[in-house]
């Protein structure tokens, strides 16, 4: 006599069978003659690593182009037993790929990897993030000069910066795009701006300094600080060039002067 | 493209769902539909990749309700599962109904949800009172979040469990009795189980309680072989419905009447002229469908 | 933050003012290195459909993966590196 169960225990031995291959297959499952269905059963457990590796080979076409299709297919799948999705939203799947990378073993002769991940990742966020119309080029000019030193800006809701030691832009490029690979220069670090402006998303190579710069202004530091922050972090840093770069990527959608506020 | 409003749209009541041919909308063709507003019925998406905050796909999906009549298809809210419904994502269905005012909502006979991990798959439950009694109250619980009728899809399956006691269709018409919501009749997912767990399709669809159906799917199948190596349909998504579906579907039809019919071709896309002949295709059977209806009520009048 | 405050008004004024006149110039460096990919019509995450090929005849599935054995093979292979063609591997760096 079958021992009945609630749908609550088959749903988790199910899903326990789902998430690890040396589980049992649940007792209630049948095939048509009532008889075991192991075959059928699989079907499921396949399903499930093709869909969430599927997810997140789109998300990650350049990882997948650098490293080939069996190696990208065996480290998602590795990524997915260890780090299943937690919502039904697979928009937000894969946050955690990046630093999975970084310490999946075999991935470990490729350095750069996880920082490509990373700008793939961010990518995605900055697409699917919520609209909004860049400043015009002009609105900074606007401010009075004895006001610069304070104002503080709202960014871009779809603004992220990637940060690495190694050309992770350029080679994120090469793999994300048909441009011809050519040699890489690692001696290069590149730290990633990305914004999505109006439709597309836009990556961009952080000057030196930059990222100290950025950071600081998206924690809601005044422009003089944020400025003195990027000089510290590094020697080169070049304010004027800075802002041009934020104001060409439609970085900025607000400007706050104190009580008052300059929207447009 | 060009900047566009992101805003919701302005209309209050949705348009409702012709009795025509309907597509699945694909990003791939978004171009092709705004450029040649194609003679489609209406579009029906994945509700689950359009829960961004912003970008592209709303913006896409904005321009492409303007023309067309939308249906949303939740692929993702775990109705089946013996643990409660996400609050969270029954939030997000209900703010896109708004945003979107599709004229058809609907969600799948399934689960995939488990202990808080989501297994992107439409996972089977076994048929009995307490899952009809589970299943009642999430649909109840459903269309009073989202305050509006939904419709439940019959599942494409590929086991059957030892603990069920009661059939599909009387399932299926208890859930619908219960709660007053409409059934998504998937000919493809007919065909796919009927095949697999060996009933018969057509007494399966003469049983259908088609007085509840809303709106019918059409897709292709994948071939396979079960622990026997007797044969194992998959619900692939990957190709054209098969002639055997299409019969299938006209089966139906001389049931229900004219219902609209969604193709749906999820994998190996393909461009978008071809997956417009597949939608002309099934059109044509609709169409007659129609022709044989309005002649009977002219015979009976 | 009062501190760190170094920089003068009119450093400030100065640097906005070049700001400013580097985008009198067209196609102005701020543009240069701008990268777009992917395009606008990305393919959705979810789907309702069961993964047409790996599941089709299928009978068992590769938890495993072997990933001992794994070494990647993409593009990686072709790309040139500095010291000439051959892996990205960083060759002068710790990883």
């Amino acid at each position: 006599m079958l021992n009945l169960q609630s749908l609550s225990e088959i749903q988790a031995e199910f899903a326990e069978a789902l998430r690890n291959p040396a589980a049992a297959i649940p007792a209630g499952i049948v095939g048509p003659d009532g008889g075991p269905a192991p075959k059928r059963f699989s079907i499921y457990r396949n399903n499930v690593l093709v869909a969430l590796g599927n997810s997140l080979a789109g998300a990650f076409p350049a990882v997948k182009r650098i490293v080939g299709e069996d190696f990208f297919k065996v480290m998602a799948r590795t990524y997915v037993l260890e780090s299943p999705p937690t919502s039904p939203v697979l928009m937000d799947y894969g946050k955690t790929f990046p630093a999975f990378i970084a310490r999946f073993e075999p991935a470990s002769s490729l350095p750069y990897l996880a920082d490509v991940a990373r700008i793939e990742r961010q990518w995605r966020e900055s697409y699917h993030a919520a609209d909004a119309v860049p400043l015009p080029s002009t609105a900074l000019a606007e401010v009075p000069e004895a006001e610069l030193a304070d104002v503080t800006f709202r960014l871009h809701p779809s603004l992220r910066l990637s940060k690495s030691s190694f050309p992770a832009v350029t080679i994120w490029r090469m793999n994300a795009s048909d441009v011809p690979t050519s040699a890489v220069d690692f001696a290069i670090g590149e730290d990633a701006l990305i914004v999505r402006p109006d439709a597309e998303v836009e990556v961009r190579v952080v000057p030196p300094g930059g990222t100290a710069f950025v950071e600081a202004l998206a924690s809601g530091e005044s422009l003089g600080s944020a400025a003195a922050l990027g000089q510290s972090s590094d020697e080169r840093f070049d304010l004027g060039g800075n802002i041009a770069g934020l104001i060409g990527a439609g970085a900025f959608v607000e400007i706050r002067r104190g009580l008052e506020q300059v929207p447009q | 493209m060009s900047q566009q409003s992101t805003m919701p749209l302005q209309s209050t009541k949705p348009d409702a769902i012709p009795a025509r041919v309907g597509v699945g909308l694909k990003p791939e063709h978004y171009d092709a539909i705004l450029t040649e507003r194609p003679d489609v019925g209406w579009f029906e998406v994945h509700a689950e990749n359009y829960m961004g905050a912003g970008g592209p796909p709303h913006r896409y999906l904005t321009a492409i309700r303007e023309q067309y009549p939308l249906s949303l298809h939740g692929v993702g809210l775990s109705i089946g599962a013996a643990r409660p419904l996400d609050r969270d994502h029954l939030k997000r269905l209900k703010a896109l109904n708004e945003r979107y005012q599709p004229g058809l909502f609907s969600e799948h006979l399934a689960w995939s949800t488990h202990d808080s991990v989501f297994f992107s798959d439409l996972l089977p439950l076994p048929y009995d009172e307490e899952s009809v009694r589970r299943v009642a109250d999430h649909v109840d619980e459903v269309q009073d979040t989202v305050g509006r009728r939904m419709l439940l899809e019959n599942p494409s399956t590929y086991v059957a469990f030892a603990e069920s006691t009661i059939g599909e269709i009387e399932f299926l018409t208890e859930v619908a009795t219960r709660t007053g919501c409409g059934l998504l009749l998937d000919v493809n997912n007919v065909h796919v189980s009927c095949t697999n767990q060996r009933w018969n399709a057509i007494d399966y669809l003469d049983r259908f309680p088609m007085q509840h159906v809303g709106e019918i799917h059409m897709a292709g199948y994948a071939p396979s072989k079960d622990d026997h190596g007797d044969p194992l349909l998959i619900d692939a998504h990957d190709r054209p419905a098969d002639p055997v579906v299409v019969e299938l579907y006209d089966h139906a039809l001389s049931r229900c009447g004219p219902i609209p019919t969604l193709v749906e071709w999820d994998n190996d896309v393909p461009d978008w002229p071809t997956l417009f002949a597949e939608a002309r295709r099934v059109e044509s059977v609709l169409t007659r469908a129609r022709r044989d209806e309005d002649a009977e009520l002219a015979v009976a009048v | 933050m009062s501190t760190t405050k170094k920089l003068t008004a009119t450093v400030l004024a100065g640097a906005v003012t070049a700001a400013m006149a580097s985008f009198a110039v067209p196609a102005s460096a701020a543009e240069g290195d701008m990268v777009k990919c992917y395009g606008v019509s990305l393919k959705g995450q979810n789907d309702c459909a069961a993964g047409a090929h790996s599941c089709a005849g299928t009978s068992t599935v590769d938890y495993d993966g072997q990933s001992f054995k794994l070494v990647p093979a993409g593009t990686c292979t072709e790309m040139q590196t500095p010291e000439g063609p051959g892996s990205l591997e960083p060759i002068d760096r710790p990883a």
